[in-house]
């Protein structure tokens, strides 16, 4: 029997934990907390060269500048960071590695004084060749961005090169490819490219360290996504137990990844842990125009995918071959280009398997975690490169899809047993809503009009232990405190935990609060990222809020002389029916029942619950098999209908729908927000984002004003967001993540749907304005395929395509 | 050399001592009131986002002078003195129109001059009034939900909470 009864438990549509804070604009973020006149403000002093040896670093004039406390260089503070991979250090030691790099760190009574002493810094240096084209890295290691990459400490499950510009090679093989390849009807071979893009959170870095002086205790409040994360890769990186770290991380303003791992603190830490400057407060606020120079961004990738197709239409075999381009780091960045390895047959079954996902050092600011993980890649080109497929065996897109399509049970490239899903449903109701098996006019004089479609899929990606631990306080007047350290950076963590411990506590939600991570309070997770949070936290939650529960019923069970089970919470309300007892919770569970024995039994009433995913093997690094690569894959489509104007070669989108099997909706009003968020996103994403360079390797999108990112204008007319549930087994409720994935398939399929439109197939991100111009022009000369590649002379996708065999 | 600039703020007169360069954004923010947030300050993203006078301004993009005489109104100043949200604010909450909230404030500063300007606009309307504030997590549909809910219920009020300020 449920022995709970709640108005705003689990999958109740319910307003969100903190909205009304943020609405009326009291809610403190990083950049809000003040710290008095002890504070210093630090600025980073960047290199103007993409590659070369530092001759010197003058900070004399520099240090005249009023205000002007400290210049520290990198040589000051020789500490190696990551996550995954050791290959970052704060400040440039010996040499830069790209245009923006800090190379110095100057600290200041004031940001203004600050900003005057970063101005009067100047170096010298002696030019390096840079590499800027990731293919040419890799395959050519004459210019070798990391040649100490053999000393780098990593973590056993990627596999660096030294030698090479490789940071990361991750590989699947399986079957005999080229048996396949030559028994196929069909082989179609091509490729995709797509440049870095960048989160575009509104609220940029920010970080404030101290350090203790008679202690050495460093006290970190940082725009982190992952309190106990950063507490580790800094502990690591300095060498300290973990104890003498406390990290704080206030509300934070959108992460998408950008705000994972460790991004800026350790700079921050190089001037707090000066001697000079130690026992005084440091911060560092990241300028928008060194936000993406500053902290990672997501990774370039060239994508060439080989299919071998049958008479029947099904996929025989399939040969990848990713390149990312990850700059000059892959600590984190190592990480995505595995998850793309390990989930590249995308959506579909296919028996012999050939992957090659390569991590590439260039010269370039850096590669790492953003919304989707190594999928929107991915997806971003197999979902075209199925399309073309299709269209080039005369079979409708669609039915190839359903035709080869992933079904639970089928093993997926990696040899586990796909999970349960009904993707299926979710193609029929897209295909149904969008009419896309219909041709229909343009509504706008003299437009086009086409429909696209794409499948995409994604697993949490992580170690194969990563861990959550929650606690749940019940207080003496009935409320509930929650502890858990996953950050709500809105996608509405808090919200949800709220409501499952609602739910599990028979307590109404306005009595659950949950606070935001703080290291030295809260109990262990292992970070804000890969869709894991409603899930393995969830997990945790549930655990600490049934134990809070078991533990409260057995209190009053003894209380009233009566069986745990005969007793109910109902909105806060312990009611015993065959006792006639009905009592809100009182002070009782915090100072103890005085019981009929006479005696006080009890005292504050906490549950604790923890969760590590039981059974998953990392990927055989030969072969990429395992039983169990992943906790579970997420699986949805999106469908979009877009209009261009062969005039200008605007594109405008009528209409998305975007559907997931999500398992569970917990707090389907975030489950929403997730799904219409990451919509636009991804249209973003795919019309207009990118990072260009100059030929020296000079960012020259570095703000909003030249980094484009959606308005309210560029929001398509409708836009459906709808899930189904079929659940999945190890879970709270069967619930799986969903926030990444409405961000991986949107670009695709507007990619189908201009190919649609205009019938020719363009293999370049974004695909915006001035591309689909281009590619109309190209049309009109006759030509099938656009292709755009920022390092080659050669812009004929044919030849592009023929050059890398 | 610092001067003095006289302004009303939220309804209350206020004096703030300032650098000639100090903008209004970092100005305000020093004082306390932090609901105007900093995402550019290259008046870029519409996150400083608040109303002088009835005009929806970048306080990045405004000098801190500037305002002398002025009537300044933030976020925090459209909550009623009983503590009641204002029906703009209610909307966003109810609607999901928040995710982060870094954008909130601002945004709702931009919806709330437009609704004075425009008390029954279409959504064709709403879209382009918000095409100055950035908004990275929502995709603005529940934004645009939030901001006619607000409208339809000012409307029905008869009122402009707020105005007399
Ligand atoms: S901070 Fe003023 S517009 Fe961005
Ligand atoms: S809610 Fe995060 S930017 Fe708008």
């Amino acid at each position: 029997m449920k022995q709970t009864v709640t108005r705003n438990g689990v999958g109740a549509w319910t307003t969100r934990k903190y909205d009304h804070e943020k609405a009326v604009g009291t809610l403190a973020f990083t950049d809000d907390l003040r710290f008095g006149p002890e504070l210093l403000h630090a600025r980073a002093f960047r290199s103007t060269k993409a590659h070369a040896e530092i001759v010197s670093i003058d900070v004399s004039e520099a240090m005249k500048v009023k205000g002007v406390v400290k210049v520290v260089v990198g040589e000051n503070f020789v500490h190696r960071f990551g996550l995954y991979l050791h290959d970052r250090t704060p400040l440039a030691v010996g040499k830069v590695r790209y245009v923006g790099e800090p190379v110095a760190l100057v600290v200041a009574e004031t940001e203004e004084a600050a900003e005057e002493g970063m101005l009067k810094v100047t170096a010298k240096y002696r030019d390096l060749p840079p590499v800027f084209d990731p293919i040419k890295a890799a395959t050519d290691n004459s210019v070798l961005v990391h040649p100490e990459l053999e000393t780098y400490e990593h973590v056993p499950f990627i596999t660096p090169f030294p030698g090479t510009n490789i940071a990361n090679w991750f590989r699947i093989r399986r079957g005999d490819v080229e048996k396949a390849f030559a028994e196929s009807k069909y082989v179609v071979e091509e490729a995709v490219n797509c440049p870095q893009i960048a989160h575009g959170f509104l609220e940029p870095h920010c970080c404030i360290c101290k350090e203790e002086l008679s202690t050495g205790n460093l006290t970190i409040w940082s725009t982190a996504q992952s309190a106990f994360a950063l507490r580790e890769i800094i502990a690591t990186g300095l060498g300290y137990p973990l104890a003498k770290i406390r990290v704080i991380a206030p509300p934070i303003g959108g992460g998408f990844g950008g705000k994972a791992g460790m991004t800026v603190e350790a700079l921050c830490l190089a001037g707090a842990m000066d001697p000079d400057i130690k026992g005084r407060p440091v911060k560092l606020y990241i300028p928008r125009e060194e936000v993406m120079l500053t902290s990672w961004v997501r990774q370039a990738y060239i994508a060439k995918i080989k299919l071998g197709i049958d008479a029947d239409g099904k996929i025989t075999a399939i040969k990848n071959n990713f390149y990312f381009d990850t700059g000059i780091s892959a600590e984190y960045g190592a990480n995505p280009v595995r998850s793309a390895g390990y989930s590249s047959t995308g959506c579909y079954y296919i028996p012999n398997v050939w992957t090659d996902s390569y991590a590439v050092y260039t010269n370039k600011p850096f590669g790492g975690a953003y919304r989707g993980f190594g999928l929107p890649e991915l997806m971003g080109a197999m979902e075209v490169v199925i399309d073309i497929a299709a269209r080039k065996i005369g079979m409708d897109p669609i039915e190839f899809r359903l035709k080869n399509m992933l079904r639970t049970g089928l093993p997926t490239c990696t040899g586990m047993p796909m999970n349960a899903h009904s993707l299926d449903t979710i193609v029929e109701k897209i295909v149904d809503r969008m009419k896309l098996k219909e041709k229909e006019p343009a509504k706008r004089k003299g437009w086009v009009r086409g429909k696209g479609f794409a499948l995409a899929l994604k697993a949490p990606a992580m170690p194969a232990d990563a861990s959550s631990s929650a606690i749940v306080k019940i207080l003496g007047d009935g409320g509930v405190e929650v502890l858990a350290a996953t950050m709500d950076m809105g996608q509405g963590a808090y919200t949800a935990y709220a409501q499952i411990a609602s739910e599990e506590l028979g307590i109404p939600i306005e009595k659950i609060r949950c606070y935001y991570p703080d290291t030295q309070s809260h109990p262990y997770d292992w970070q804000t990222v890969a869709s894991r949070s409603c899930w393995s936290m969830g997990m945790a939650v549930k655990r600490a809020a049934t134990d809070a529960r078991e533990k409260l019923l057995a209190l009053y069970a003894e209380f009233w002389q009566t069986d745990p089970e005969t007793i109910t919470i109902e909105h806060g309300i312990v009611k015993c029916k065959a006792k006639g007892k009905a009592e809100p919770i009182d002070v009782q569970v915090q100072n103890g029942f005085f019981m009929p024995s006479g005696k006080f039994v009890g005292g504050p009433i906490i549950g604790s619950g923890t969760f590590v995913p039981p059974d998953v093997v990392n990927p055989d690094p030969e072969t990429g098999q395992s039983p169990k690569s992943v906790v579970h894959f997420t699986v949805g489509a999106v469908g979009v209908d877009v209009e261009v104007d062969p005039a200008t070669g605007a594109v405008e989108v009528n209409k998305v729908s975007a559907g997931y099997d999500i398992g569970k909706a917990v707090s389907p009003m975030n489950v929403r927000g997730q799904i219409e968020g990451g919509t636009v996103q991804g249209i973003s994403a795919g019309l207009m984002e990118a990072m260009y360079y100059d030929e020296h390797g000079k960012l020259l999108t570095p703000d909003f004003t030249d980094y484009k990112i959606a308005t309210s204008m560029d929001v398509p007319g409708e836009v459906d967001a709808f899930w189904e549930e079929t659940p999945e087994e190890l879970s709270p409720y069967g619930n799986r993540g969903v926030a990444e994935h409405s961000m991986i398939s949107p670009a695709p399929a507007i990619n189908n749907a201009l190919f649609d439109a205009l019938g020719i197939r363009i293999h370049t991100y974004p695909t915006g304005r001035e591309r689909v111009y281009k590619a109309i022009q190209e049309k009109k000369r006759g030509e099938t395929d656009i292709w755009e590649y920022p390092y080659a002379l050669e812009q004929s996708y044919k030849n592009a395509v023929k050059e890398w065999k | 050399m610092k001067r003095d600039v006289n302004f009303i703020l939220n309804g209350r007169p206020v004096t703030l001592s300032v650098e000639p360069r100090t903008t209004l954004l970092r100005a305000l923010r020093e004082y306390g009131v932090t609901s105007v947030k900093r995402g550019c300050e290259e008046g870029e993203c519409g996150t400083c986002t608040l109303v002088i006078d009835d005009l929806a301004q970048k306080s990045c993009m405004v000098l801190a002078l500037e305002v002398e005489g002025k009537s300044v109104l933030t976020v925090e100043g459209l909550v009623a003195p009983n503590g009641d949200l204002h029906p703009l604010q209610q909307a966003f909450v109810e609607e999901g129109a928040i995710q982060c909230g870094f954008c909130t404030p601002g945004m709702i500063m931009t919806a709330y001059a437009f609704l004075r300007k425009n008390p029954d606009p279409t959504e064709a309307e709403v879209r382009e009034a918000l095409a100055g504030n950035l908004c990275r997590c929502t995709g603005y549909i529940p934004i645009f939900r939030a901001v006619m809910k607000a409208a339809k219920t000012m409307r029905e009020l008869g009122s402009h909470p707020g105005a007399a300020r």
